[in-house]
């Protein structure tokens, strides 16, 4: 590890630290008198931040590896599109019953499975990253189509609980399903140090890596285990969240100008928990006046600068 | 030593036959043929990236299908230079050569000193340590192919195999990369390099054993001169 990482990663370690007091102390409107408000609602609504911001992104790094391009992620390749799709499913109860048997994160994080499974073979004919974000925009709208179809055949109910669930939030996840998302995205950290090895060797592609003695099948493998286990999880309890995964990698890498994963996945955990809290901190000043949906302003901040690295690879 | 005994090379149609070819440790061999003769094909032959359509081929004491089966054996035993690395974003030349020590680090990929130590070393004798910061896809092509040469001698492996490792290089680094290459299998006699070339006029220069590619056939000339070499193309 370079030394000159070491101040980086504890910086943004006292930021986290420091959005979380401001969000959890200084913002919640009931403040921390109510002590049943406070577990119920405040705490599962910052610990949702720190999670999703942290495993999206660490699963945009994964994918990024896994497709050999800086500009794959959960969200553009239709990861989240195959969560939504089996949500829906599951939601409008249309699904066969063994189906319906299934919590929602098992749903997601088995349509994430899928969604992943399926854009890494397209990924294996088509080489260059044009083709395949446009692959990944026909799934999303392909699944966006079969959801639609759907929601005509659904009572007004199930249509409005799905469309809360759209829109993507930090306070859905109860105070029960908490500990459930984080273990999901601690299990996926763990499993993510122990590939570092093979993820810094797969930089220099598939053919380098095994003779580097990097057991590639079983890497890959691995990824698209651990991005469907976060992104999967994520999504189910939050909500489709967009952009996180792409930008915070990339920005790791800008940075800390090293492919060094063990950094790079320290780095993309903490900036995106930071990124994501810093955007319900400023839900949470805003929140007098309007309420905006934690994926307007991803996609406010997200898109331009997702845009910037497109043309700035020209 | 490396033994090809009735080994059928290609990957639709038979490139090379070979009916049997030993060479002995402790040498620097320069593969010789024109273009298209399957010079490429052959090596990745030898380090099991192509699998034989007939035949046996060992490295050592190993055959190339049982290094393909043991990944972490393979990486210590026999190391590879393709004939082009086009350079990574935010992969430095230093990081980029310390992949070389990947299969002796442990599960989080941490170098230990005498890992740096011996990286150092190796960029200092390859004149790139003050390169060692620069991003690898700011280098030039010459450079990119120094700096996978030392990964490869850091990998510290019996077996070097090189795919044109001097395509890019100025008339000065070549003389390094052939001097070093001669260190390198001299320094050890149980090591053994393979490098393609068509620089056919500086390996006779350097006495280096051919291996000619041509019409199918590989043949060895122990000590060749450039009349056997052109009368065999």
């Amino acid at each position: 590890m370079k030394r000159t990482s070491f101040p980086v990663l504890f910086f943004m370690l006292a930021l986290l630290i420091a959005l979380s007091c401001v969000h959890l102390f200084g913002l919640q409107a009931q403040g921390i008198s109510n002590r049943l408000v406070f577990w119920e609602f405040q705490f599962p609504r910052l610990l949702s931040g720190v999670l999703a911001g942290a495993g999206l992104s660490l699963s945009g790094l994964l994918m990024q590896n896994l497709f050999q391009n800086p500009m794959a992620g959960p969200y553009v390749l239709g990861i989240n599109s195959g969560a939504s799709l089996l949500i829906t499913i599951l939601i409008l109860g249309a699904g066969p019953t063994v189906l319906n048997q299934l919590s929602y994160a098992s749903a997601a994080m088995m349509g994430a499975f899928l969604a992943a499974s399926f854009m890494f073979l397209v990924a294996k004919r088509v080489q260059n990253i044009q083709s395949l974000l446009v692959i990944g925009l026909m799934f999303a709208s392909f699944t966006g189509a079969i959801e639609s179809v759907l929601q005509s055949f659904a009572a007004p109910e199930q249509i409005k609980q799905l469309f809360i669930w759209n829109m993507g939030s930090l306070q859905q996840m109860s105070a029960a399903q908490a500990p459930l998302l984080a273990v999901f995205v601690l299990v996926g950290i763990v499993i993510a140090l122990f590939l570092i090895k093979g993820l810094n060797a797969m930089v220099l592609g598939d053919a380098q890596a095994r003779q580097l003695g990097v057991k590639v099948n079983f890497l890959k493998v691995s990824i698209l285990f651990v991005t469907a286990l976060l992104a999967g999880s994520i999504t189910a309890y939050c909500g489709p969240i967009a952009f996180i995964g792409l930008a915070i990698p990339n920005l790791a890498r800008a940075i800390l100008k090293t492919q060094d994963h063990l950094v790079l996945i320290l780095f993309s955990v903490l900036a995106g928990s930071c990124f994501l809290v810093a955007i319900d901190v400023l839900i949470l000043l805003l929140d007098p006046w309007m309420s905006i949906p934690v994926n307007v302003l991803t996609a406010a901040i997200g898109a331009p600068y997702v845009a910037y690295l497109m043309l700035r690879r020209r | 030593m490396i033994k090809i005994e009735n080994a059928q090379i290609g990957h639709q149609h038979l490139l090379i036959s070979i009916d049997e070819l030993k060479l002995p440790a402790g040498q620097l061999y320069a593969l010789i043929g024109r273009n298209g003769s399957g010079k490429s094909t052959f090596l990745h032959s030898l380090i099991g990236q192509l699998p034989l359509r007939a035949g046996q081929l060992s490295l050592g004491n190993f055959s190339v299908q049982a290094l393909q089966n043991d990944h972490l054996l393979r990486a210590t035993h026999v190391s590879f230079v393709a004939s082009m690395f086009p350079g990574i974003d935010a992969l430095t030349l230093h990081a980029y050569v310390s992949l070389g020590r990947l299969p002796y680090l442990g599960a989080f990929g941490r170098m230990q000193d005498k890992d740096l130590s011996f990286v150092d070393e190796v960029l200092s004798r390859l004149n790139l340590t003050s390169l060692a910061h620069r991003a690898t896809q700011n280098l030039s092509d010459g450079e990119r192919q120094l700096a996978s040469l030392a990964r490869a001698i850091v990998q510290d492996t019996p077996y070097m195999i090189l795919d044109e490792p001097a395509s890019f290089l100025d008339y000065f680094n070549r003389e390094l990369l052939l001097e070093q290459l001669q260190n390198w299998v001299q320094s050890n006699a149980n090591r053994t390099a393979i490098f393609s070339s068509h620089d056919i006029d500086l390996c006779l220069e350097k006495g280096i054993k051919l291996l000619v590619l041509h019409e199918q056939r590989l043949t060895l000339l122990e000590k060749p001169t450039k009349k056997e070499v052109m009368d065999l193309l």
